[in-house]
């Protein structure tokens, strides 16, 4: 019984490496693409999130099975976990703190824009 | 599509290619080797040889733990234990450094709050709201980060003899917590924590103190009688030192861990010294210095 939720686990944490890949290839391709220095960001933390978070989670995931391991594979999740969570906080952090100081330096026009509310407030 | 786009189209595919066929072969090979390298068993043999399995490759020797550093993390014990007096003046070197730093803004002493205070004298501008640093959502998680931080580089320190880390790199991890504190909600965060610069001077001589007196207590128990040497760590036949406390390859490991506790406060304090005299107003310490000119 261990062995099968041991496994569905390390075949769920694959694929969500899997998802990893193609998150970051999704943010590489935006950062390309996207018209405007905020939807750009935007990409960028698809990269940071999509691309490095669900990842790790993944790896959390596949280090039970990895029996090779030994002990040190708890510590292997253990690590996988908190660096994951350390990401979650800092990274849209980061972005946001750029995107607000962009927005209040007004450095970049919003263009294409299609709504602005926070200009709007700010009148 | 021109030719330059064609050329650049198959470059990024070779190079994805390579890449993949480079990272199956990284994840097809046997991971953890189960047998210790011949380096590996080399270094293992000085530094954890009380270990019967590293005995067991070097029958030879007689007494192996003459040479046991008592660590399992090689790095540790070659800068501490088998090249420490080298570790210990790089310890000194920075110390001088950060003096040096300290000495060019000399006559600061106060902090920047009272400095206000004395500016202000009770008017309506209260520098000390929460107006200060970024906006709400950035503060927040710094603060969270500030422990966060100090966690992670006490960790990196005293686990530094079991695994890679150490004092250095823990003292600069920890560092980081100020300078990020100082960027995201201010200077006065910073000093109303309490690491204010003299604060941090103390705690910065106290980790070198300990550092030296450690290097010191083999040699000063040598004037009892006995052999020993300056730095020794643990127990060797030609010496009579009983060596630093080691319980096997557990927890507490000899010399070495107090070691790199002392250096993370020295290292770590003597960082945020410098990150607090660079934060300072350029206003504040040119009139201090100006004001001493001109007694002259």
């Amino acid at each position: 019984m261990i062995e099968l939720v041991k496994t569905i686990l390390f075949f769920i944490g694959m694929g969500l490496v899997g998802l990893g890949a193609v998150f970051d290839l999704i943010g590489a391709l935006g950062l390309l693409r996207f018209p405007n220095f905020f939807v750009r960001l935007h990409a960028a933390t698809i990269g940071a999130i999509g691309g490095a978070v669900y990842p790790l989670i993944g790896v959390a995931l596949m280090a039970p099975s990895l029996e090779s391991f030994g002990q040190y594979r708890w510590y292997l999740m253990g690590g996988a976990i908190i660096t994951a969570l350390f990401i979650v906080l800092a990274a849209p952090t980061g972005s946001h703190a750029l995107a607000r100081a962009t927005h209040r330096a007004k450095v970049v026009p919003v263009e294409p824009k299609v709504v602005d509310h926070l200009e709007e407030d700010r009148g | 599509m021109k030719t330059r786009e064609k050329i650049l189209l198959a470059l990024i595919i070779i190079s994805l290619a390579l890449l993949a066929v480079i990272l199956s072969f990284g994840a097809l090979g046997a991971v953890p080797l189960k047998t210790i390298r011949p380096l590996g068993s080399f270094y293992l043999y000085f530094m954890a040889n009380n270990n019967i399995v590293i005995q067991e490759i070097y029958p030879s020797i007689t007494k192996p733990s003459d040479f046991w550093a008592a660590s399992t993390e090689g790095i540790t014990a070659i800068l501490w234990d088998y090249r420490g007096l080298d570790t210990l003046f790089e310890t000194s070197v920075f110390f001088f450094a950060i003096i040096g730093s300290v000495s060019v803004f000399r006559y600061y002493s106060v902090s920047l709050e009272e400095k206000n205070k004395k500016n202000t004298n009770n008017s309506s501008t209260n520098t000390k709201t929460s107006g200060q640093g970024l906006s709400l959502i950035v503060k927040l998680i710094t603060r969270i980060n500030f422990v966060v931080i100090i966690a992670v580089s006490a960790s990196i320190a005293f686990h530094g003899q079991l695994t890679p880390g150490g004092g250095f790199q823990g003292g600069a991890t920890l560092a980081v917590a100020p300078l990020l504190a100082i960027a995201a909600l201010s200077r006065y965060f910073v000093e109303d924590v309490g690491l204010k610069k003299n604060t941090m001077l103390t705690i910065r001589t106290l980790g070198l103190l300990i550092i030296g007196l450690l290097a010191l207590t083999p040699l000063i128990m040598g004037f009892a009688g006995g052999n020993p040497y300056i730095m020794e760590n643990q127990p060797k036949s030609w010496a009579m030192f009983i060596g630093f406390p080691s319980f096997g390859l557990g927890v507490l490991l000899g010399s070495l861990a107090f070691y790199n506790m002392a250096e993370l406060l020295a290292v770590g304090a003597g960082f945020t010294v410098v990150f607090l005299l660079l934060t300072l107003p350029e206003e504040f310490f040119k009139k201090i210095l100006s004001r001493e000119v001109g007694k002259q």
